[in-house]
């Protein structure tokens, strides 16, 4: 298991395009992949979960990964985080 | 171990460490009628940490050892009358101790007035005092249960959560297995969507858990394929509710040849969210099987079992007693009719 606490650092927060986009990149992964905020554990590939979050900029996240695949699911998954989900 | 369990093993239940007296006091005013009487936003920043309530009976006859002054005090007809009784130079001095303490806030029930003394005091403290007309045990009891519910254990479980005849019933499984259809397809048949995907599970009193969803995402949906949909505009008041008591854990799994699936329902078999040990369904799916009116069967068994009337242990009784009477030679294996009339009914 790996588990990596990522921030949020694009202006918009997790909006509806990254959030889908997260869900897109997690789905192509074995590995279970869950996000906690505020102590709630919600699972990273459902958009609904994923959207609930309401993560605004500066928020703080912890990531989970379990599986297989999870050092991979995990590197391309906090390189989005990382890069502010491609935006300013 | 079942993934659920291994899954609820991993989660940590949230509590609320405290709650502020502004958030208190705007939950409870139309609630339970309170009314502010000291001055402004005066110590509405002040925290509640404990879900007990106090009376500070002994406090105001001077007695403050293991006062528990950081609860809501609640004040009724016994202490204000004992006050009102009280000498002046005694009061104020009774006061005084009370007042010195970092009481977060005091209720007065049954209307009673505090004096002029008692609201400068409190003024001065800044220490909210509220007001309500409802007697003092009834509102306890409001006050209690709602402190209680405030700092309960919550976790947030995944899954779908439907009111079907009257009884809550989780929709857990792996992503994709398809919950959200089949809340959609017993929506469709006139049943309610608490939550969908995402549950906010709350333990209230010992042995009952309540599920909400969450405040942003409420009753939307996603299905595969279609996008997000909101079950309230498409389906209207009648499809949802906001909270409901979850009473069975139902499983969508894909049927797996080695497992043994319960053929009687005898070996109940169940999970423990928050404490609570629920009856917990493995059902298996596969193509051309109507989960949806299984998962009508499931809680209408259910209800069945809930007032006294459990249909495995029916069948197996009846069964003893046959094997019973065919030891005397009453009871051989043959029809449930013994006469066949003409009408072939």
């Amino acid at each position: 298991m790996i588990e990596k606490k990522v921030r949020i650092i694009n202006k918009a927060g997790m909006h509806t395009r990254p959030a889908s986009q997260l869900v897109k990149i997690a789905a192509k992964y074995k590995a279970d992949f869950y996000i906690i905020k505020d102590g709630f554990q919600i699972n990273g590939k459902s958009i609904i979960g994923v959207m609930s979050l309401a993560a605004e900029e500066g928020s703080e996240l912890t990531l989970k990964f379990d599986g297989p695949d999870e050092k991979s699911a995990a590197s391309e998954i906090i390189k989005f985080f990382e890069e502010g989900f491609g935006e300013p | 171990m079942h993934k659920l369990k291994k899954i609820l093993k991993s989660i940590k239940e949230v509590k609320k460490e405290s709650i502020t007296v502004d958030f208190f006091y705007n939950a409870a005013k139309e609630r339970f009628k309170l009314t502010k009487l000291t001055e402004g936003n005066n110590g509405l920043e002040r925290i509640i940490r404990d879900k007990h309530i106090h009376r500070p009976g002994l406090a105001l006859a001077g007695y403050t050892g293991l006062f528990t002054y950081d609860r809501i005090q609640i004040l009724g007809n016994t202490e204000m009358r004992y006050l009102r009784q009280l000498p002046a130079s005694k009061r104020t001095q009774s006061l005084k101790k009370f007042f010195s303490f970092e009481i977060p806030c005091i209720c007065l029930t049954f209307n009673n007035k505090p004096s002029e003394e008692f609201l400068e005091l409190a003024n001065k403290r800044n220490i909210p005092v509220f007001i309500t007309p409802l007697e003092t045990t009834k509102f306890a009891y409001f006050i209690n249960d709602f402190l209680d519910d405030q700092f309960s254990a919550q976790i947030a479980l995944h899954g779908s959560f439907v009111d079907v005849y009257g009884v809550g019933l989780f929709f857990h499984g792996r992503s994709g297995i398809g919950k959200s259809e089949i809340a959609l397809d017993l929506v469709e048949r006139g049943h309610r969507l608490v939550a969908d995907d995402l549950v906010m599970v709350s333990k209230k009193a010992d042995g009952i858990l309540m599920g909400t969803g969450t405040d942003l995402v409420k009753h939307f949906m996603e299905i595969r394929g279609l996008g997000i949909i909101d079950v309230r505009s498409v389906f209207g008041i009648r499809a949802i509710r906001f909270q409901k008591r979850v009473e069975v854990i139902v499983n969508l799994e894909e049927w797996d040849s080695r497992r043994h699936y319960t053929r009687t329902g005898l070996d109940n078999e169940t999970i423990e969210i928050l404490g609570v040990e629920l009856p917990f369904i493995r059902l298996p799916i596969f193509p051309g099987k109507n989960i949806t009116v299984i998962s009508e069967i499931i809680a209408l068994n259910y209800l069945s079992k809930h007032y006294g009337f459990d249909p495995a242990k029916a069948l197996s009784d009846k069964l003893d007693q046959a094997i019973k009477n065919k030891s005397k030679g009453k009871l051989q294996v043959g029809r449930s009719v013994d006469y066949l009339e003409h009408d072939f009914e």
